[in-house]
């Protein structure tokens, strides 16, 4: 795209194809005003594009194979492990990662913080197909994914902490499907829809809150239901949940720096002015959210280590893992986020998001696969597990890119002006 | 704009209230179980004593019998599988094809070897049945933890919360995997009074069926009148909360592969104090983050329309 | 006891023998055919008197107190100290083939004063009180040293001609 740039190409971001009266149609939308040939073209030129097409052909045929020989074939999950990378990276991890979509929305919305607007929309997309594509992977994962509906209209069981989070997920992802529509009116030439959800969009924003803040902490509260499974180090029986929604909070800040990164260094085209231009004050702002939410999450994960007395297992082989996770993915971090906002280099606290993207990840797998049956003995992951996992990790990739690409997330509408 | 807020504000708590009728019945049972549970009051149990046990897995071949089990890979007079090992160097455990199994410890000073029966212990409030989100296990009167196959989603939940690393799941299976468990005989015998298959299959009347509260008091009663004889515990009878299945032992338990960390309560309890937070989030949050709003968006209204002088 | 007793005992289980009630012994003189669980393996042949000179004549090593002397177990010597005869010293006449059954247990239900609730079986007792002492003198301890397996038995512990065929993996890594 960046060639077509360069010679010119102004890709679609009105309704009106310029200097005529006719509106571009769908079958435009959705190629950019390209041509069937030229899009075709810059898809092959992408050297991205090699990569997916060759994780595509080996894991495609993998997938599949999950559904047909079960997950006995595809998995190492087995009686003591029930569960995987499935669901230890692609709902474990995904999931605080995607904090963004109510991160933002109170941001704008609920706070009134308009400076933050050019990337809000990010925010919510960032949301909506992180938690998309957690239940995907959950699919994936399920014995049985064709009941995936069964605890909301066949069989309840309300005193379980997985109730909470399928229904919570499943309500949350139709708030930030409603958010999103602003952006695909917009896209679409539609007004009523617009102007329907701007007039509910602080309820969306409140009721985005509560779903996160109970289904971020029920991601911890599952492992209270196995206390003594988990190492000590990663496990609080009073503090787990929240724990959880704590640093989910600078997960989805920090993922939507590393996100806003990943779009202006390959999106560059795609990102206007606005976005591109304040987007290194935004990314310091957003890193003083970061900075305040993990010293938070350092002090908590300390206090529960004083709650139950657990200062003599830092000095085992599991604490030095420990202390390497909250040095490498919560102090870093913390220091190299203040210390960006303090010198003003937006560049600083992006190199600190990354950092900190990879601590959250770290302690969701320490606590989900790692250290768990830490008694017993250490399983990892089948590589047909890793296959899928990175197959499915490269649609939500996909997925993204086709999505920023076309909706007026990076740039924005122009409207029926021109 | 006040207008506009009043009317977020109610949209707002519409939207947590639907959230929250969600959740009201999670709210009910929480607080319902204010207390343990306990078991049914008339509910059966089975009293193991480990020795009596000579390790014959004649019971293994009764519950193969009764389930409908697939055949196992080497007879049931094979006392090979004793040396058997899974990954990690533990001894056997239940699998999708086995819903018990009896395992050998070798014990100093031990003329013979302790046998040890493993299987469902049935708990009083079962972790299983509280982590499922589709309700698949009951806790019958009778004293039996069963599960229902037909809505069961296989999320595996179970497995993660059985302190006992009980249930097994059928992976080799694509189209139909289930849950795989000991459950008491309870369809073909338990339900009409007669005891498990197991039970009744033991040659050396190492299992005892009864109600479970004459159980306790035939344990304690075995223990007192063989001094020195077996450890002074019944295990089983308050670990988390309780269980159907209850232990003796002359070895200390720890030596023969039983958890002695598990505590008296039921897994529930360590997971009741998010369940408490989960409605007073989905009652406070709205007025909260209105709150919130109203304050901090103030300003800006101040600046589009001064207040009057 | 003589060889006379042994004889009376034999024709006391031979009269027992036309009562319509579930078969624990057949008399053969001194030799007992012990049938009433075969189920699994054949009835067992079982030398009473080659047991009473084993036992030099002291009864209670098997049967507890009921055949007239005391018993070996001080617990249960305060009550049964001169406890005469029982009406029958058979084993069967106290240890139940179905111990568990609902009416046995309902009978255990309303008979709280009841002092020996929970009985072995039939089938325990005999292990027990068996092997327990074969274990300490040297008798036989195997399942089959004291009673054959019979197809029904290699079918129920799929053994024999009913093994499962070798190399057949568990279809799960």
């Amino acid at each position: 795209m960046k060639k077509l740039i360069a010679e010119g190409f102004q890709p679609i971001d009105t309704l009106i194809k310029p200097k005529t009266n006719n509106p571009w149609s769908l079958k435009d939308k959705l190629l950019l005003g390209l041509t069937p040939q030229e899009y075709t073209k810059q898809l092959f030129r992408n050297p991205f594009n090699w990569i997916l097409a060759i994780i595509y052909a080996v894991g495609i045929p993998i997938l599949v194979g999950r559904f047909i020989f079960g997950l006995g074939w595809a998995t190492h999950s087995s009686y003591d492990y029930p569960w995987g990378l499935f669901l230890g990276w692609g709902l474990f991890v995904m999931v605080p990662l995607s904090a963004s979509g109510f991160m933002m929305g109170t941001t704008v919305e609920l706070f009134g913080r308009k400076d933050f607007k050019p990337i809000e929309r990010l925010g919510l997309l960032n949301g909506l197909l992180g938690y998309f594509f957690a239940v995907v992977f959950l699919e994936v994962d399920l014995g049985q994914p064709w009941r995936l509906v069964y605890p909301m209209f066949v069989s309840l069981g309300p005193a379980a902490v997985l109730f909470l989070v399928a229904w919570h997920v499943a309500t949350y992802l139709s708030v930030q499907m409603a958010e999103l529509v602003p952006a695909t009116s917009e896209l679409m030439g539609w007004v009523k829809p617009k102007k329907f959800i701007k007039s509910i969009v602080l309820g969306l924003t409140i009721a985005g809150i509560i779903l996160s803040t109970l289904h971020q902490g029920a991601l911890g509260a599952l492992f209270t239901y196995a206390p003594g499974k988990v190492h000590p180090l990663w496990f609080s029986g009073a503090f787990q949940w929240f724990h959880f929604f704590c640093s989910s909070i600078f997960g989805g800040l920090s993922m939507l720096i590393v996100v806003s990164t990943l779009s202006k260094w390959f999106l560059g085209w795609r990102c206007d002015a606005n976005f591109s231009k304040n987007l290194d004050q935004i990314t310091l702002g957003i890193a003083k959210g970061c900075s305040l939410a993990l010293i938070t999450y350092l002090v908590i994960k300390l206090v529960a280590l004083a709650h139950d007395n657990e200062w003599g297992y830092l000095l085992t082989g599991w604490g030095q893992w420990y202390i390497f996770e909250i040095t490498a993915g919560v102090i870093l971090p913390l220091v190299f986020f203040t210390m960006a906002i303090r010198t003003n280099r937006a560049g600083l606290a992006r190199f600190a998001a990354f950092v900190s993207v990879f601590g959250i990840a770290f302690n969701r797998l320490n606590t989900a696969l790692i250290t768990f049956n830490w008694q017993l003995y250490q399983e990892i992951p089948h590589w047909r597990e890793i296959v899928i996992a990175i197959t499915v990790y490269a649609t939500y990739i996909v997925v993204y890119r086709a999505v920023l690409y076309r909706l007026p997330i990076l740039y924005t509408w122009q409207g029926d002006s021109k | 704009m006040k207008k506009l807020n009043r009317r977020n504000f109610i949209k707002g708590s519409l939207a947590g209230g639907i959230a929250a009728a969600a959740a009201a019945g999670k709210a009910k049972k929480a607080l319902a179980a204010g207390g343990d549970f306990g078991g049914y009051p008339d509910s059966m149990g089975v009293l193991v004593d480990m020795t009596k046990c000579v390790g014959c897995r004649t019971c293994e071949a009764a519950c193969n019998k009764e389930q409908g089990l697939p055949e196992p890979d080497k007879p049931f007079d094979d006392y090979s599988v004793f040396d058997e090992h899974r990954q990690g160097g533990l001894p056997r455990r239940t699998t999708e094809k086995a819903y018990t199994v009896v395992n050998r410890y070798n014990i100093d000073g031990r003329e013979h070897p302790l046998f040890r029966k493993f299987q469902c212990n049935h708990c009083n409030e079962p972790a299983c049945l509280t982590s499922c989100f589709v309700n698949a296990y009951t806790k019958t009167p009778e004293g039996a933890v069963i599960y229902n196959p037909k809505v069961c989603v296989g999320c595996r939940t179970c497995m993660i919360a059985c302190p006992f690393y009980v249930p097994a799941y059928s992976y080799s299976s694509a189209i139909n995997p289930v849950v795989k468990k000991c459950i008491m005989c309870y369809d073909t015998r338990l339900k009409f009074g007669r005891p498990p298959a197991c039970v009744e299959s033991c040659p050396q009347g190492v299992m005892t069926f009864g109600k479970r509260k004459d159980l306790i008091a035939l344990a304690h009663e075995k223990i007192g009148e063989n001094p020195g004889k077996y450890v002074d515990h019944l295990y089983g009878e308050h670990e988390v909360g309780g269980t159907s299945w209850m232990y003796l032992s002359d070895v200390p338990f720890e030596k023969i592969g039983f958890d002695m960390h598990l505590g008296k309560e039921p897994i529930i309890s360590y997971v009741k104090d998010f369940l408490a937070i989960v409605p007073m989030v989905l009652c406070i949050w709205p007025a909260l983050f209105t709150g919130f709003h109203l304050l901090s968006t103030r300003k800006q209204a101040n600046k589009e329309e001064p207040p009057k002088a | 006891m003589g060889l006379k007793t042994g004889k009376q005992v034999g024709l006391a289980a031979l009269i027992a023998m036309a009562a319509p009630l579930v078969l624990a012994y057949s008399a053969n003189g001194e030799v007992f055919e012990l049938s009433s669980l075969a189920n699994l393996y054949e009835g067992v042949s079982f030398d009473h008197d080659m047991h009473i000179e084993a036992v030099e004549d002291n009864c209670s090593l098997c049967h507890h107190h009921t055949a007239g002397t005391p018993p070996e177990d001080q617990m249960c010597i305060p009550c049964h100290k001169d406890s005469p005869e029982a009406e029958s010293p058979a084993c069967n006449s106290c240890h139940l083939i179905e111990p568990f059954s609902s009416a046995n247990l309902s009978i255990i239900e309303k008979n709280p004063l009841l002092h020996h609730k929970m009985k072995p079986g039939l089938k325990a007792a005999f292990h027990q009180n068996c092997m327990g002492c074969h274990q300490e003198t040297g008798g036989p301890v195997g399942c089959q040293d004291c009673h054959a397996m019979i197809e029904k038995g290699e079918k129920f512990y799929n053994t024999g001609q009913y093994a499962p065929k070798p190399g057949k993996g568990t279809g799960h890594h």
